[in-house]
């Protein structure tokens, strides 16, 4: 934790660390209490109507700056923090009804669904249509498989190498049991072949999406099974491209509001080994 | 402070409104009164107070009642003209009886501008107030002309920004009537009038600075009589407020502040030591040198005292942020003075509790931002905040409160789970505490931070959530943190613009939920 000033944006420590906050007298924190200050002396305090004592609230609260959206590409500008959680889910939880993953934009959702659950798409990708569509919106290039939209998307967008757009959803309990159980049995030394197995494979993949658990309880099941026949074609179009770090991390998406912003450059579970297998699909 | 005087009206008066109302002069009385709202509301909360006071008895003449308020105005600005025409001719008046007709003149002017909700300011300052009252504050002048001419200042400056610069011309000679020489009541509506100048904004300020007005209202702050005293030390609040920090550190350096500022904390007036109070809060935020005497001195228990004992907020305000000023700048507050054992650190916990469980938004939040920094402190300091009332309470507040208050409360329950950090190294976390309370369902109200547009909570919500996975017994933290939903929060960052917030978020996720996660059950 920053111990000087309140102006810390410079996010230093991952771990909590205590320590003192000092805050300058002209710091918006204390804004209301200089408020109530001037009120009372004016002893008008009592005089107030009912609309003045809330009107003054008001200024109170917006007398931090307004609210901007950090969800990349939106910068929706918002009155106040409150404000912000009705908007994220107003805007930002277009979520999957097969798979239930969420996604911050409908295009992208719509993207997901025609990629991920639509047997209709699949067909035309394997008559060799240009489907994959650059998820930058605005770009309009589609490309004949995931991993050259990948590429696409690395080459001409500067998306970080270990972006992945899709991802299998979390597993129950029951299924991590199972693969793990297997992983057990499998030594280490099976991650090295070029197995398809989908369950190895996938357990390879560090993130999994997660699911509420209730929801897995309920219609779960069933979407997992048709999420993992999915997964078959996809994982194995799935390139497991090298990670090396070295693409820069600002990359802007979507609409040019002077910012740009780095994908996801999230540690894989060291997954780095470069395999020149190229799948057969796509 | 409305000094509306209600008159009875005649009935001839209010027909004649009546049968002047139609549709578009109701819409610009409507129009018209937001305009009010909006300028009430700024007069409200500006830094400048009108003084509306007799000193001394006097007759008041009451003005009518029965306008509206744009009659009301257009009768103000006609008499302010008339009157500063008045001024004008008086100055030429000699021989005897000359000084009664001055005073006179000047009391109209001043009674102008004291009496109704807006004051015609503008309509005498186009008539050449400024210049005028500059002559009426010559020195030799009798007392009570110079105290009318201060007033009619004072209130002039009380107002918007380029009424109070207008001021500058009789800057010098207001300093001046502040000297040892002038009369207690001259001085010290002198000092209102240059509180007002002050409180408009940083050049005015450097201005009095440089003209040297810190010393004489210094002065006039130690004085025994309490009004003076009271009018100084806003004054003196309002000059040293900074953002620079120079006028703060020439304060507490002149001679017997100090002292003063201690006499008066141990006053019963309240709103003397109200006053005093705001004094201390810009010398502990900006004066180092402040902060190094004000922590050894005597000021700090009686700050406490006043904080354990006092029901009133306009006083608990200045008082909880001196005390939070102070902690937060030196460390030999939590050091030496707020020693766990002693009275003075009970007492401080006990006021900090009563703001906490206070129904004023500021006073909670405030509060919060104390304790939060206290529980920075040593392991007995976290353990004593820990044990006492305040935790339940903060807990409470952390899911219920306005965003503002759940922050600080965060930044307080935290600290009090990790132990002082030695170097770069990964703080140790103290587990009894966090298991208490995430056992309290803490878990979701720090969840609920990391959900926020407003970075800081977030980065706090996610280094609680680092603490809990880490540090729960029996490696409970990642599936008490899944319960609340925390890994969907912890997704959100996935399209976050904020590059160290993703890789902060998307580190943990990958740290205590992948492959291996479940791998126990």
């Amino acid at each position: 934790m920053e111990s000087s000033g309140g102006e810390e944006l410079g996010l230093g420590s991952r771990w909590w660390i205590a320590s003192r906050r000092r805050l300058m007298p002209d710091d918006p924190f204390f804004s209301a209490g200089n408020i109530e200050r001037e009120l009372l002396a004016k002893q008008v305090a009592l005089d107030l109507t009912e609309d003045e004592r809330y009107q003054l609230q008001k200024m109170e609260v917006a007398n931090t700056e307004p609210v901007f959206c950090p969800i990349v590409g939106c910068a929706a500008r918002l009155d106040c923090l409150e404000d912000f959680e009705g908007h994220y889910h107003a805007r930002h939880t277009a979520s999957c009804s097969v798979c239930s993953r969420v996604f911050p934009t409908s295009r992208l959702l719509s993207i997901h669904i025609s990629e991920a659950h639509d047997s209709f798409f699949q067909a035309k990708v394997a008559r060799g249509f240009p489907m994959y569509e650059c998820l930058v919106e605005g770009c309009g290039v589609k490309l004949k498989s995931y991993k050259s939209r990948q590429q696409h998307l690395v080459d001409k967008h500067k998306f970080p190498t270990t972006f992945e757009f899709y991802k299998k959803a979390h597993p129950s309990k029951h299924q991590r049991q199972k693969h793990q159980r297997r992983q057990a049995s499998h030594p280490k030394e099976a991650a090295n072949d070029t197995d398809m197995d989908v369950d190895r494979k996938s357990s390879k993949q560090i993130y999994q999406k997660y699911r509420p658990k209730k929801a897995s309880l309920k219609e779960g099941k069933e979407a997992e099974m048709e999420v993992e026949e999915r997964m078959d074609d996809l994982v194995s179009a799935v390139s497991k491209l090298s990670t090396s770090d070295s693409s820069p991390s600002s990359i802007s998406f979507g609409h040019r509001h002077a910012r740009g912003f780095a994908f996801v450059p999230r540690s894989i579970h060291q997954n780095r080994k470069q395999t020149s297998q190229s799948e057969a699909k796509g | 402070m409305a000094d509306e005087d209600v008159s009875p009206q005649s009935s001839y008066h209010r027909d004649a409104i009546k049968t002047s109302v139609h549709n578009t002069s109701a819409q610009r009385r409507r129009q018209l009164a937001v305009a009010v709202g909006k300028e009430r509301r700024e007069a409200l909360i500006r830094t400048k107070r009108l003084c509306r006071e007799a000193h001394f008895d006097d007759n008041e003449a009451s003005l009518e009642g029965d306008m509206n308020i744009d009659e009301e105005r257009a009768v103000l600005n006609a008499q302010a003209s008339q009157i500063i025409e008045d001024l004008k001719s008086a100055t030429t008046y000699q021989g005897k009886g000359a000084a009664q007709k001055k005073v006179e003149a000047l009391r109209a002017l001043r009674r102008l501008l004291s009496k109704s909700e807006f004051p015609p300011v503008k309509a005498a300052l186009q008539a050449g107030a400024v210049p005028l009252l500059v002559q009426y504050l010559s020195f030799g002048s009798p007392d009570e002309q110079l105290l009318e001419a201060a007033w009619c200042l004072t209130n002039i400056a009380a107002g918007e920004p380029e009424e109070t610069k207008s001021l500058v011309p009789a800057l010098p000679l207001l300093v001046a009537h502040l000297g040892e020489k002038s009369s207690v009541p001259v001085a010290e509506q002198c000092a209102w009038a240059l509180g007002n100048v002050a409180g408009e904004g940083d050049e005015l300020r450097n201005i009095l600075l440089a003209q040297g007005a810190l010393l004489p209202l210094a002065r006039l702050m130690m004085s025994n009589k309490g009004s003076t005293a009271r009018t100084a030390s806003w004054a003196l609040s309002n000059l040293i407020k900074g953002p620079q920090p120079n006028a703060a550190t020439e304060l507490i350096r002149i001679k017997g502040v100090l002292d003063a500022i201690i006499q008066h904390l141990r006053n019963l007036d309240d709103e003397l030591v109200t006053e005093v109070a705001w004094v201390v809060v810009y010398l502990s935020a900006l004066s180092e040198a402040a902060v190094s005497l004000l922590v050894k001195s005597d000021v700090v228990h009686l700050l406490v005292g006043k904080l354990a004992a006092s029901e009133r907020l306009h006083l608990l305000i200045p008082v909880l942020r001196s005390l939070g000023n102070l902690v937060a700048a030196d460390s030999y507050m939590t050091d030496k003075v707020l020693v766990v054992g002693h009275n003075t650190t009970d007492q401080i916990l006990l006021g900090l509790i009563k703001c906490l469980k206070s129904e004023h938004r500021v006073l909670k939040k405030e509060a919060a931002w104390v304790l939060s920094n206290i529980a920075a402190g040593s392991v007995g300091h976290k353990e004593l905040i820990f044990s006492s009332e305040a935790t339940p309470l903060m807990i409470h507040l952390l899911s219920s409160a306005p965003f503002d208050i759940r922050k600080e409360v965060a930044y307080t329950l935290g600290n009090l789970c990790v132990a002082p950090a030695k170097n770069a190294e990964q703080p140790s976390i103290i587990v009894h505490h966090l298991v208490a309370l995430v056992n309290r369902e803490c878990i979701s109200g720090f969840i609920h931070l990391v959900r926020s547009a407003d970075i800081q909570s977030a980065k706090l919500g996610l280094q609680f959530l680092e603490l809990v996975m880490r540090g729960m017994p029996n490696r409970e933290g990642p599936k008490l943190v899944e319960r609340e939903d925390g890994i969907d929060a912890m997704e959100r960052f996935q399209f976050h613009e904020n590059e160290e917030m993703r890789t902060m978020a998307n580190g943990l996720v990958d740290k205590y939920f992948g492959e291996d996660y479940g791998l126990d059950e």
